[in-house]
């Protein structure tokens, strides 16, 4: 199902009608000005009537692009943006982390980081960048950050290399204080021996806690509430660190999370998300049984209200 | 219209669900515009005796026929199984037989295992395979099930190959392979865990094994169901032709429902 934009447009029109057309593609479109006045209109049953034009930021998502120059293979960043479009998700905040605990040096982080930066030149309106660190480059990690703030990055994305009460990573999180750049990392709480197994320095709830303890002023999101691991311990975990923030993205499409969410840690600390299960999260969020305020403040604006504290 | 192929009754030993009784499922699919559900028993699932859970999904569904189409779940190591069956398909006439071997203790490719797919081919009615209840990195310390796999699922495929497959909550499925079993034709695939979108699996699956294989499936009461409310949306808006055999059609005429 490889659409052109022509085709989408096409279908969409067939689908939609000429006026969710225009829902659905403005909402892409006006990534600095789209209206702030939106509330959910519930049919009769099932989903919103306004659903695609309800506006999206998805604060944690990636680029799998595979080279970073003129030959790179865009299918995956296209067929992404083509997703958003479909879903009416305005804006995109993307990494392009190395997993599986590989300590990777300070040139092939820089590599992953440039095929972000070639994603947002390709599609600036809608993809945003995190730049993804390894806190054991020392010195090195700081200046990529500060490199990728320059190109348009907007924070900073760790992933499981350390536990983040590790002191390698506090220079990383003074950093992101100094800039007042948000902090978004890999978390779950594994109960399965096997996958633990092979993540065993992935941080929990309790270790966003302890950083968010030492560093208060530091605009922390713990990654993918759904994201595999114990999602209601991971929720309960965070109910003591009222500056930790919580992302819903991720696989698990369990019912009640979002609403588990706000019940413990108050709408304001969550932040819409998708993690590359597009489909799947938006439902979630227009399943839980919230306030069509709370839901426009998770979908979007809270997460605003983090970028608008960035500083130069 | 919309059927649900995939929805379970009852509760679930580690964790809360809502939505899980005839009654409350039953509002809550009114909520969200589904029409009819295929139900399944958890307690029949954990349950020394399965059948007992299935006598109380036939009690509980029995006033809502019309509204609910249960799936019996058999144990092929417990005593007096055929008759259970025969009871489940025969005298309530279930329209398909669920398998759960990761919980009951054998593999499909066992004694047991084959016993059981033999009997239920010889009823002509599908044998239902859910690969996974709830994502094993968040496992309780006493659930030890592990995830069905495509190998298992293809080696019964090949063994019984007049045998129909309801395939729920399955990820990772490889269409050509599923051909080259011959499940072309003789398989119904929920898309509870796919993507139409982005990583298109559906648009995938559609292409090997044809959209008469694809259904509308939820997972409830284990997850919401808006997520595939939107990706049924969005077949509609891509691909509307063939939104009514994947809302519905397909299942209809896979389990012979009225």
């Amino acid at each position: 199902m490889k659409l052109d934009r022509r085709d989408f447009l096409k279908s969409a029109a067939a689908g939609l009608g000429a006026a969710g057309l225009a829902a659905t593609t403005a909402s892409v479109a006006s990534a600095a000005g789209a209206s702030s006045a939106q509330t959910v209109t519930r049919g009769p049953v099932g989903l919103p009537q306004d659903w695609r034009a309800l506006r999206k930021f998805d604060v944690h998502n990636h680029v799998f692009l595979s080279g970073r120059r003129g030959n790179s293979d865009w299918t995956d960043v296209d067929n992404l943006i083509e997703a958003a479009g479909v879903l009416g998700i305005e804006r995109l905040f993307c990494s392009r982390p190395i997993t599986a605990g590989v300590l990777a040096n300070i040139e092939a982080v820089r590599e992953v980081n440039d095929t972000v930066i070639a994603a947002m030149r390709r599609h600036p309106r809608q993809i945003f960048g995190y730049c993804f660190v390894q806190p054991g480059t020392g010195a090195a990690a700081l200046a990529e950050i500060d490199r990728c703030l320059d190109a348009g990055m907007i924070g900073i994305k760790l992933y499981n290399q350390f536990k983040y009460t590790d002191p390698a990573v506090y220079p990383i999180a003074e950093k992101c204080i100094q800039r007042g750049i948000p902090f978004l990392g890999h978390s779950a709480f594994l109960t399965d021996p096997k996958t633990l197994a092979l993540q065993p320095k992935t941080s929990h709830a309790l270790d966003f806690c302890a950083l968010s303890q030492r560093y208060p002023e530091l605009i922390l999101i713990m990654g993918h509430v759904n994201g595999g691991g114990d999602w209601e311990w991971a929720i309960k975990g965070l109910r003591e660190c009222s500056n930790v923030y919580i992302d819903t993205s991720g696989s698990v499409l369990e019912d009640d999370t979002i609403e588990a969410c706000v019940r413990h840690l108050g709408h304001q600390r969550v932040l819409f998300a998708t993690d590359a299960t597009m489909e799947g999260c938006v439902g979630k969020m227009l399943a839980a049984e919230i306030t069509a305020e709370q839901r426009e403040d998770i979908f979007w604006r809270n997460f605003q209200r983090i970028l608008d504290r960035r500083r130069a | 219209m919309i059927i649900d192929v995939n929805a379970c009754l009852g509760h679930y030993p580690f964790r809360a669900l809502r939505h899980n009784t005839a009654e409350t499922m039953l509002a809550h699919l009114d909520r969200n515009g589904i029409d009819r559900a295929v139900v399944s028993s958890l307690h029949a699932v954990f349950y020394r005796d399965a059948h007992r859970g299935n006598e109380e999904l036939q009690a509980a569904t029995r006033a809502h026929r019309n509204r609910f189409v249960p799936v019996a779940t058999i144990n092929p190591r417990y005593v007096g199984w055929e008759r259970d069956l025969a009871e489940a398909v025969e005298r309530w006439k279930m329209k398909a037989v669920m398998l759960v071997p990761e919980h009951h203790g054998y593999a499909l490719n066992d004694d047991h295992g084959r016993a059981a797919l033999k009997r239920i081919a010889d009823y002509g009615v599908p044998v239902a395979l859910m690969q996974r209840f709830e994502d094993r990195r968040q496992r309780h310390a006493w659930d030890k099930a592990e995830d069905l796999t495509s190998t298992a699922l293809l080696e019964a495929a090949k063994a019984f190959p007049t045998l129909k497959f309801l395939l729920l909550n399955w990820l990772g499925l490889d269409g050509a392979r599923m051909v080259e079993a011959g499940l072309k034709g003789r398989c119904l695939v929920d898309f509870a865990r796919m993507q139409v979108v982005y990583r298109k699996d559906v648009p995938r699956l559609i292409e090997t094994l044809g959209v008469e294989a694809l259904a509308f499936g939820s997972h409830l009461p284990f997850d919401y169901v808006a997520p595939s409310l939107i990706k049924l949306a969005n077949i509609e808006l891509l691909r509307p032709a063939e939104r009514e055999a994947i809302a519905w059609k397909n299942a209809a005429r896979f389990l012979g429902l009225e």
